[in-house]
């Protein structure tokens, strides 16, 4: 089942290329660099999207002591912090020519940037606890813990006055974007979002052979 | 505005470089599981006469 997600994934990410690089037009203002857009804009969603689960799955284990649920939780805060990072870098990269810096303490960043130290935290206190027990029930209480800094990145370019731009996107009432860049955005998505499957789903598999192998 | 391709590249190069080598350490760490597995199973057995010896305590106690 994982590897033909695999096989699907790698066409995904090749169309999102193309949509992105080639397809998309240069936008007006910010030039071609605006085009990291479609790689900064659905990491973020895929980390949002594997917090969300890391929050579910917590619960689950908390409620039912289950291990699978565990598991899930484990594979997909790996996979959100990997695609967090992924999202401050690119942003940074991003920034530097439209900004003029590398990085601020703006609202956005540093919310955004706190959310990836939670979810080191998170997977360095799994590593940390022998007791497998024990470090999965402490585990899923930072993930539930954690889980509330989710809403406080995304509104904080509402809440607070930052260099960040709102939400093109994700935001209520009828949007403002060309179509063909809301097309190539919405293929970035579809792809990052089987990569954060295979990924998760490919970890959890790793995981559950360690399980075994431990007994 | 300039276009900045060479920032483009920089972003996606990175992104390619980072998913890449999480997929190694996956892929990696399966190598390891099958590879122990696959000890486990091929583990030399001690060595025996070749009959079924019973358990000592289940043996009758020397007259």
């Amino acid at each position: 089942m994982i590897r033909p997600i695999g096989g699907v994934t790698l066409a995904a990410l090749a169309a999102g290329l193309v949509m992105a690089l080639g397809v998309a037009p240069r936008e007006v203002t910010q030039g071609n660099v605006q085009r990291i857009m479609y790689l900064h804009v659905p990491s973020v969603w895929v980390a949002y999207l594997a917090f969300a689960v890391v929050l579910v799955g917590s619960i689950a284990y908390l409620g039912r002591r289950s291990e699978a649920a565990d598991r899930v939780a484990h594979a997909s805060a790996e996979v959100g912090v990997l695609f967090t990072g992924l999202t401050i870098a690119t942003g940074s990269i991003w920034g530097k020519p439209t900004w003029g810096t590398w990085w601020t303490w703006d609202a956005r960043l540093t919310s955004v940037s706190i959310l990836f130290v939670m979810y080191l935290g998170y997977l360095l206190l799994r590593g940390m606890i022998e007791d497998r027990e024990r470090g999965a029930r402490y585990a899923a209480v930072v993930g539930i813990v954690a889980a509330f800094n989710i809403p406080l990145v995304h509104f904080s370019v509402y809440w607070w006055r930052t260099l960040h731009q709102p939400p093109s996107l994700m935001k209520p009432g009828p949007g403002t974007m060309p179509e063909v860049i809301v097309a190539a955005l919405l293929v970035n998505f579809a792809a990052f979002s089987l990569l954060y499957v295979y990924f998760v789903a490919r970890r959890v598999r790793l995981l559950r052979r360690e399980a075994e192998a431990v007994g | 505005m300039a276009d900045n391709w060479g920032f483009v590249l920089a972003a996606y190069g990175l992104a390619a470089v980072v998913l890449l080598s999480y997929l190694r350490f996956l892929a990696r760490g399966e190598r390891t599981q099958t590879h122990r597995a696959r000890s486990r199973v091929s583990e030399p057995l001690a060595p025996t006469s070749g009959h079924p010896r019973s358990k000592p305590a289940s043996r009758p106690p020397l007259q």
